[in-house]
């Protein structure tokens, strides 16, 4: 029995795009926002397939391209419609918003106002522990009271959840176990109110820092640990803007760097680095961080025009580690795919993804591992100079 | 089709791979077209994970 005879699996709504990548091909999968990456033949299976083309013409155009017998070509294009098929099929990735029945709190535990670009918050905590998982990085934004607010945010649990709403409605509900997902909404909400957009208006958010001058920004990028908060805080020590640490918010119709107005998490280990530049450091609060084994300290930053947005000049993935070499080197585009997509959110419209990978495409892609924080300011200077 | 993973990808010598593909051998060209790599993305905006071990 030979299944898919036909160029079926196109059905209405299984969009995807097709962008050239150093030699290979990224596909991007609308139904279960995937990228996939293939080589270039492999590719030129997928586009007759989407063309509709017939099965037995595109496995004889198999059989004369990759000089294989017909029976093994056959079975190599039936396993390329398999996997086609199951990224149609999978459902939709959008995290639902968890329907639940919810009481809220008659007194909170905190009442706190903040004032970023100009626009009011207010922020109600029921716990301390919620509050906990909020102020610190925004405690250096902290207003007084004021008569009227735009925003007002109330953070309560009920059963085990922690609810977030905005103005009165319901953004979402969160398990104990899907913490970092209530910040990262959160943290998208004050994103989307400081700049005033809409969530659609949005490209992307990269767990980077970002760093800028006049004109330009970098992004640098890296598993944690691997120094990107700390290479933000001795850059803006030396004449850099620190432009967002840890949330890195990118606009659709520009693809630039927004300010997020968040504090620089400065691990314990990096405190000794930062001291000589950063005196107050000493006497900040230190939050520890039981289950990751870590101990931080929040530094503000000191740009403080948050409405600030920059063109992204390139992404540096970066690499501290005590007595190595500077060494800064083109990474292939592919490779620097393979590091961003899976810590990176990427706004799920399709217009959006052809502007993410026109602008992927086109920024210049680093790795810069050092030891020498010196040497690492001097070269920042010459990739912001086109001075490499 | 093959799946290309990090966590399962092990060396192993020329000649090995020779014994292991076997008649494929002669269709190298197929073994690396039918290589992908695939990649998603966050579901959702998220910070890093900093919260507290003890939960709520």
């Amino acid at each position: 029995m030979q299944p898919f005879r036909k160029s079926s699996f196109v059905k209405k709504g299984n969009d995807m795009l097709i962008k050239k990548i150093d030699t290979k091909h990224i596909v991007w999968f609308q139904n279960s926002n995937s990228y996939l990456i293939f080589e270039d033949s492999t590719t030129a299976i997928i586009k007759k397939l989407h063309a509709k083309q017939p099965i037995s013409e595109i496995e004889n155009w198999c059989c004369l391209k990759l000089e294989i017998p017909k029976n093994i070509a056959k079975k190599f294009v039936n396993d390329l419609v398999k996997l086609i098929q199951k990224q149609h099929q999978k459902p939709c990735t959008k995290v639902p918003l968890l329907a639940m029945r919810f009481v809220t709190p008659n007194t909170y535990n905190s009442s706190k106002h903040y004032l970023i670009n100009e626009v009011s918050f207010l922020i109600e905590f029921e716990t301390e522990f919620l509050e906990s998982l909020i102020h610190p990085k925004f405690a250096h934004l902290e207003a007084l009271k004021m008569k009227a607010t735009e925003y007002h945010y109330q953070i309560f649990q009920n059963d085990e959840h922690i609810i977030f709403l905005v103005n009165g409605k319901h953004i979402g509900s969160w398990s104990c176990k899907d913490i970092h997902l209530f910040q990262g909404k959160f943290s998208m909400q004050i994103t989307q109110h400081t700049h005033q957009k809409e969530a659609h208006e949005w490209l992307g958010v990269f767990h980077a820092s970002a760093v800028g001058n006049d004109t330009n920004s970098l992004l640098f990028l890296g598993d944690s640990g691997n120094g990107k908060s700390t290479s933000l805080a001795l850059l803006q020590a030396n004449g850099f803007k620190c432009l967002a640490d840890d949330f890195v918010p990118i606009d659709a119709k520009k693809q630039e760097v927004y300010s997020f107005p968040a504090a620089i998490s400065i691990k314990k280990n990096s405190l000794k680095t930062l001291y000589p530049f950063y005196p107050k450091l000493k006497a900040a609060s230190e939050y520890r961080f039981k289950r990751l084994q870590k101990t931080v300290r929040f530094l503000a930053p000191n740009n403080l025009d948050y409405t600030t947005h920059l063109p992204c000049k390139a992404l540096v993935f970066i690499y501290y580690k005590q007595g190595i070499r500077l060494e800064l080197k083109t990474i292939s585009k592919v490779k620097a795919f393979e590091k961003l997509i899976p810590d990176a959110w990427i706004s799920p419209i399709k217009e959006n993804v052809a502007l993410f990978l026109d602008w992927f495409l086109k920024s210049p892609c680093y790795q810069l591992h050092y030891s020498d924080a010196e040497k690492m300011i001097e070269t920042v200077h010459k990739i912001f100079n086109d001075d490499l | 089709m093959k799946k290309k993973s990090k966590n399962t990808a092990k060396k192993i010598t020329r000649k090995d791979a020779v014994k292991k593909i076997g008649n494929y051998g002669k269709y190298a060209a197929l073994t690396a077209i039918g290589t992908y790599l695939l990649l998603n993305p966050q579901k959702a905006q998220a910070a890093s994970p900093e919260e507290p071990g003890s939960g709520f």
